[in-house]
């Protein structure tokens, strides 16, 4: 459920420049967008969240990468901040800890 | 954060991963060594999980967690997919698929999924799962029930030294040594990962060694909720408890000083503001009924157009008509796309039935060979929605008494495996959906000679057409009371099939070859909103008959009407029509007698009658408007429309007539 983080981002004031369904597509907008915040499901198809975020910082270390995780994925999340997320939001989603994350990572 | 406006969006999209659920693991069943469906079914599972986990569903998400245990165990190899787990996991999917139309329709409590958690759980790998699981259900972290361990590193660890001595980026000669302890917050969730994620950021800071629990510990969240490390830096306490606290459900930090030395500071810029790019999605999901409201706008803009049209035909002025006629043609266009974007591929709804053809061939012991041809034809989705039971009743009728058993076909000289094929194609502006099986078929003479018994057919005749067939075993309790078992049960069925195709506007049409199989045609308009009508004008009004209740016209000589049994009929080739007089219905006169008058001749199912109007006037177009509000008044119409001379008709509901 993407539109629930892009509705919380951009009840903030963010705006949502891109979004993608597969892994894949993960890199390739991130080349064409370089967004300043990427959230990044674990699961998905064709390619997994984890090794988009490895394709990403690949591509761009200091790509921003916030994990969206389910409860019990504690080792794909361990890997997915190995391969360089900084951070991950873990569903249910609360619109005030997923923005506390994004200031993290923002910085 | 309120959640209900999401849960038509969870359901559309819950729906979508359940039907792709169902046809992988109809390919597993088939291929049970195939990688790719597993992968899928876990990726869908997975979805749905995360889904329901946001909603608050517990009962979904406690049942695609254990699904997606069981599903993982298979991915990696571990669990052979034996006809055992392939059972599991389609129950699995049916629960899973009712318990989301339960949690949705906010009736969760009736959810029961209980049972097959434990029989997931007997497959997946047990009881080690149970912690994990009460955490994914309440989102609150797993009860702490041990005591907190010290997790201070032993002064003088001889590991640590030797951590310290070998890391890589080794800090300066003014760096200090801090012992830093974390606790975390009790509703941290994944601790392990929030854990690596504050070591992460220590070690951003300088050389960091002995951490407490080992970081493998930390990460496998073998630790309650504190834990332990040395950092060598030279940055102040200050800056490394912001940056530590910084990474979030950190409840208590202590930083302690273990030898003293210069600690200069260096804070971090904030890094510059974020800059925005202009993009959105391409994609948008509508309310129906925002669809419908623009469906009903531009059959109005249509009908303006006509009246506009009317009036300015024969105009002198070339520019008003050019104008016209450009605006006309832009009307056109607009509903054409307006009609489009109703339009939905048949798939969301065909996706479902392979799953349905193998659970009920299953049950009857029969092989069959289902293909699904044409998913991607497009139907409005509001007949979307309505046509699915039919095609199932015409499924379960192939496959219950159409498809005989691999014995019976063997015996025959078929092959054992049945062919079942539904497809879906355009012809013209209607979509045909054909079901086609190679079972016995039906028997048109048994039907013959049953409608003979009841008196039905007449005895003279000896052959049946293809429609007189139709008609006859759609006749409600025809071929129940008959105890043949190639027709038992088919009659029903069809009866149903084709009242609710009818009440679409569609048609139903039945080709059989004893012994080769029967195919089922039904065909369906294209959109619900516009039909074509016969007008009819009685006295000062007109009315518009749907075509698709309209057999002929007749005119007749009012002196050939008979009366039998206390009404009027006319018997029209040898079979005698009741008449009705719309004057009558609308509680008008009788027209004076005399001279020829004219009939519209109706069907819905095998029953017809005459509609007697005072004249025809032609065929058009029109935009139908249900009513809406008090109908008690209005039982002989379902709906009305405007015209292109901007009267209003009304539109005679023919079920109600006959």
């Amino acid at each position: 459920m993407r539109t629930m983080i892009a509705d919380i981002l951009q009840q903030s004031g963010f705006e949502i420049v891109g979004e993608a369904e597969t892994g894949l597509q993960a890199v390739e907008k991130y080349r064409q967008l370089r967004p300043d915040l990427v959230t990044m499901d674990i699961v998905m198809p064709d390619m997994g969240g984890i090794d988009a975020v490895r394709e990403i910082t690949r591509f761009d270390a200091n790509a921003k990468i916030l994990m969206c995780s389910a409860m019990g994925q504690q080792a794909l999340v361990v890997e997915a901040i190995q391969a360089g997320a900084k951070d991950f939001v873990v569903k249910p989603f609360q619109p005030s800890r997923v923005l506390e994350a994004v200031q993290r990572v923002l910085g | 954060m309120d959640l209900s406006r999401y849960a038509d969006l969870f359901l559309t999209e819950s729906r979508e991963h359940l039907s792709a659920i169902n046809h992988l693991l109809l390919e597993l069943e088939r291929a049970p060594d195939a990688a790719e469906p597993v992968g899928g079914i876990f990726r869908s599972v997975h979805t749905v999980k995360g889904m329901s986990a946001t909603m608050g569903y517990t009962a979904v998400a406690e049942l695609t967690h254990e699904l997606e245990t069981l599903l993982d165990r298979v991915r990696k190899g571990t669990q052979p997919v034996t006809p055992e787990v392939l059972d599991t996991l389609f129950s699995a999917a049916d629960a899973l698929e009712a318990a989301v139309e339960l949690s949705v329709a906010g009736r969760a409590d009736e959810v029961d999924v209980v049972a097959l958690v434990e029989r997931l759980r007997a497959l997946g790998g047990g009881g080690a799962l149970a912690r994990t699981t009460d955490a994914a259900l309440t989102g609150a972290p797993a009860p702490v029930d041990t005591p907190i361990a010290s997790t201070a590193p032993a002064p003088g660890d001889a590991d640590a030294a030797g951590r310290a001595s070998t890391g890589a980026p080794v800090a300066g000669p003014a760096s200090t040594r801090w012992l830093i302890r974390v606790r975390l917050a009790t509703a941290t969730a994944l601790r392990g990962a929030r854990a690596l994620l504050i070591v992460r950021r220590a070690e951003s800071l300088g050389l960091v060694s002995s951490i407490m629990p080992p970081l493998d510990a930390l990460q496998a969240e073998e630790f309650d909720r504190e834990f332990a490390l040395r950092l060598d830096t030279p940055t102040g306490r200050e800056t490394i408890d912001r940056a530590l606290r910084g990474m979030g459900d950190v409840e208590q930090l202590e930083i302690t000083e273990e030898v003293a030395q210069a600690a200069p500071t260096a804070g971090k810029a904030a890094e510059s503001a974020s800059t925005t790019r202009s993009r959105t999605s391409r994609h948008v999901r509508i309310d129906l009924d925002r669809l419908d409201t623009l469906m009903n706008l531009i059959g109005e803009l249509v009908i303006a157009r006509g009246r506009l049209l009317q009036l300015c035909a024969g105009t002198e002025d070339v520019v008003l008509d050019e104008t016209l006629s450009q605006a006309s043609r832009l009307i056109t266009e607009l509903q054409d796309e307006i009609m489009l974007c109703r339009m939905v591929p048949v798939a969301h709804v065909f996706d479902r039935f392979p799953r349905l053809v193998r659970d009920a061939a299953r049950a009857l012991g029969k092989q069959i060979e289902f293909s699904v041809i044409g998913k991607d034809i497009e139907l409005d989705r509001s007949m979307l929605d309505e046509i699915g039971d039919p095609i199932v009743h015409l499924l379960r009728n192939a496959v219950d008494h159409g498809v005989e058993t691999p014995d019976v076909r063997q015996a025959q000289g078929k092959p054992a495996v049945g062919r079942l094929t539904l497809s879906a194609s355009r012809e013209r502006s209607s979509v045909v959906i054909r079901v086609a099986d190679d079972g016995r078929g039906i028997d048109s003479g048994r039907v013959l000679q049953k409608a003979h018994d009841l008196g039905l057919v007449d005895t003279g005749r000896n052959e049946l057409s293809d429609d007189e067939l139709v008609r006859l075993i759609a006749r409600p309790g025809f071929s129940t009371a008959d105890q043949v078992t190639d027709l038992s049960g088919r009659g029903v069925g069809i009866d149903a099939v084709q009242n609710r195709v009818r009440s679409m506007g569609g048609t139903v049409e039945i080709r059989s070859v004893p012994g080769a199989g029967t195919t089922v045609t039904v065909r369906l308009p294209l959109t619900l909103a516009i039909v074509r009508a016969l007008l009819a004008r009685v006295d000062a009004e007109t009315y518009a008959v749907p075509m698709t209740h309209v057999n002929e016209t007749v005119d007749y000589q009012t002196s050939s009407v008979q009366r039998v049994k206390g009404r009027d009929v006319l018997v029209l080739r040898d079979e005698v029509l009741p008449l009705i007089p719309f004057r009558t219905l609308v509680q008008l006169a009788p027209q004076p007698v005399g001279g020829r008058q004219h009939v519209i001749v109706l069907e819905v199912g095998d029953r017809r009658a005459g509609l007697v109007v005072d004249e025809l006037a032609g065929q058009q177009d029109i935009v139908v408007k249900q009513f809406d509000g008090v109908r008690e008044s209005a039982a002989l119409f379902s709906g009305a429309t405007i015209l292109s001379d901007g009267a209003p008709a009304l539109i005679v509901d023919v079920g109600s007539l006959l």
